[in-house]
């Protein structure tokens, strides 16, 4: 009576996905003031950041060589290039609670991947504000840069928001990840997240060993820098061109920290 | 001659666990210390367990129960022996074990929080591959068993503890799996729906012949459910049969209960418990050989428990007639409750 079962492959869990966001989304919209205010919030914060950003350049010219619009552009970019990882995979942020409490166990009784399973539960909705600020944004400095806009550059620009994205999550599962082994792995996360801010910056303006960290280390530079080289810049560097097989690796590197973590959990029977 | 669903053969297992030094210093010394000691939580277990079995795993916290089945649910590796749950070997394929097996693990509801009941469901049927016939005979079978169509719609945060246990049981039972885990399945609940989970959990495991695997604290439940308990202390098993089995090690114990006051009901739980240590004082000077009595209080009862073969009831009953009133007795057996706390204590096997 046992009937065959058919592989899990990504067709399976894409469906399993939609099926979940669809269903978590209608959730979501029924307490409508939440969604709003939660909206409405994640604006205002990026608001006040632009604020600052202005009152920035107000003072100086350039920074670093870079001008206002296209300081605008890594801006607007860096937020689009973070929404992925707030909307996606925004349960992240819960995992050492559930590490810490034992309830993680549950995660690893279904016959689905563990990682997908876990970071499937949650879609977070306050990143769309973000999303839509950061479109804005975007759009207002490509006009004023006088970027041209066709098929090519369209699909780069998709291509090079996807290897942001993948760099934000990637160092955000990792960071994450830490709570399998440390207690207090909530310093962690934030002090990443910390560090994202920084993605809206040129990584030029660092130097020596910061230069480094935030290139190879904790690529926060491929976020934003890299990935909007290609259009602000005449010539690409060699970095830029690696960059969306460079964050492919990147993101497997943080599954597989993220698992490894998440086999030890089980094994150490909390 | 049926095979067995589940089999465990000698197994163990071992955790390696920092020995940790005090102060500052000793938090120091363990970054580097290799000094590790090996903590036995499971030592070497073999049980078979028959398919359609309802068995209890009872044993007290930290026994090694739930190391025990997260070895059997294919999360953890055993140190050493062999399992097999429906054929294979657990561990060497967590996900396709999961495929086979059903757990209702732990207090957190195991349903997607935020969805309406029904859409979870859904989604089991797609992540298990369960095929449409099978969904709706099963979800016939919930609707003719529980009131679950007025639930279908309600998100499980907003459900109670009772709704949230009720719909983990059914959606452990959903695709049909040979063998359904349940740590304490009744633990925090009221008397009406603890009857009513184990009548759920009768009820499917007779339907379906499906092997239950159940822990618990609530000899309630074993009463209700297990024709069979397995009782395992400090890694090591104490204990595996019936429970008529058990009762009759202590076939001539016997319980009394006795009410002093009239209300007994409105007494407070300080005050029974003085009355039932004024009664073993005495009980112990008048008798001091009896060893088996003992005196509990279980509800708006003081429970006095004795050996017959040491001391006739009788005899003991008219000794506190001459001190105090009583105003209501009740005779029993020996208790679930009191057989395994004795196991328990290591008074016997």
């Amino acid at each position: 009576m046992k009937h065959k079962l058919k592989k899990r492959g990504i067709g399976f869990y894409a469906s399993i996905y939609f099926k979940i966001i669809a269903q978590d989304f209608k959730s979501k919209m029924s307490y409508r003031a939440d969604f709003i205010i939660s909206t409405l919030g994640m604006i205002m914060t990026n608001i006040s950041g632009f604020i600052g950003f202005y009152i920035m350049f107000q003072k100086f010219e350039t920074i670093n060589g870079w001008n206002y619009y296209e300081m605008l552009f890594l801006y607007g970019f860096s937020l689009i290039a973070l929404t992925p990882m707030q909307c996606l995979f925004d349960n992240n942020w819960n995992l050492r609670f559930v590490v810490e409490d034992g309830s993680f166990i549950k995660y690893c009784f279904r016959p689905i991947n563990i990682f997908f399973y876990y970071i499937s539960e949650v879609f977070d909705v306050k990143g769309l504000g973000q999303l839509l600020m950061g479109g804005i944004t975007l759009t207002y400095a490509w006009n004023k840069l006088s970027l041209p806009f066709s098929f090519k550059t369209g699909a780069l620009l998709l291509l090079a928001l996807f290897t942001g994205s993948l760099f934000m999550i990637a160092i955000m599962n990792m960071a994450a990840a830490t709570c399998f082994w440390i207690i207090h792995s909530g310093y962690v996360m934030v002090t990443m997240f910390k560090f994202t801010e920084y993605a809206k910056y040129p990584v030029t303006i660092y130097q020596g060993f910061f230069r480094v960290l935030f290139t190879f280390i904790i690529p926060i530079a491929f976020v934003a820098y890299y990935p909007s080289y290609i259009f602000l810049r005449p010539e690409v560097p060699l970095l830029t061109c690696i960059a969306p097989l460079f964050g492919i690796f990147f993101f497997w590197l943080s599954y597989r920290f993220w698992m490894l973590g998440a086999m030890r959990y089980s094994g150490t029977g909390n | 001659m049926t095979e067995p669903i589940i089999t465990l053969k000698n197994v163990s297992k071992e955790f390696k666990v920092l020995n940790r030094h005090e102060g500052v210093k000793g938090g120091f010394k363990d970054l580097f210390s290799r000094d590790y000691k090996i903590i036995k939580a499971v030592n070497d277990i073999s049980m078979e367990i028959m398919p359609g079995e309802i068995c209890g795993y009872l044993g007290p916290n930290g026994a090694g129960k739930s190391t025990t089945i997260k070895m059997m649910t294919g999360v953890l590796e055993p140190t050493a022996g062999e399992i097999y749950v429906n054929g294979k070997i657990p561990y060497k394929n967590r996900t396709e074990n999961a495929q086979n097996i059903g757990v209702v693990f732990g207090q957190r509801s195991q349903l997607w929080w935020s969805l309406p009941l029904i859409e979870s469901f859904k989604l089991l049927r797609d992540i298990y591959q369960i095929e449409e016939k099978q969904y709706k005979d099963m979800m016939e079978l919930y609707e003719s068993l529980v009131d679950i169509k007025s639930l279908y719609s309600k998100p499980v945060r907003q459900m109670s503890l009772g709704q949230r246990t009720l719909s983990d049981i059914l959606a452990a039972f959903l695709h049909n799996p040979g063998v359904v885990f349940l740590d304490e399945p009744t633990i925090g609940l009221d008397v009406s729906m603890k009857s009513k989970i184990r009548d759920l959990i009768k009820a499917l495991n007779h339907e379906k012949n499906t092997t239950v695997i159940l822990t618990t604290h609530d000899m309630g439940d074993v009463d209700a459910l297990c024709k069979r308990i397995v009782i395992i202390d400090k890694g090591v098993m104490l204990y595996d049969n019936s429970i008529e089995n058990l009762k009759h090690f202590f076939g001539a114990y016997r319980t009394m209960r006795l009410r002093f006051t009239k209300n007994a009901a409105e007494l407070t739980e300080e005050a029974l418990q003085k009355q039932a240590e004024e009664l073993t004082v005495d009980l112990k000077q008048k008798y001091p050989q009896a060893s088996s009595i003992s005196v509990t209080v279980d509800d708006d009862w003081i429970d006095v428990l004795l050996n017959e073969e040491e001391i006739p009831l009788m005899k003991v009953m008219n000794h506190i007639q001459e001190t105090k009133r009583i105003y209501d007795v009740q005779l029993q057996e020996i208790s679930t409750e009191s057989v395994i706390k004795k196991i328990y204590d290591k008074e016997i096997v």
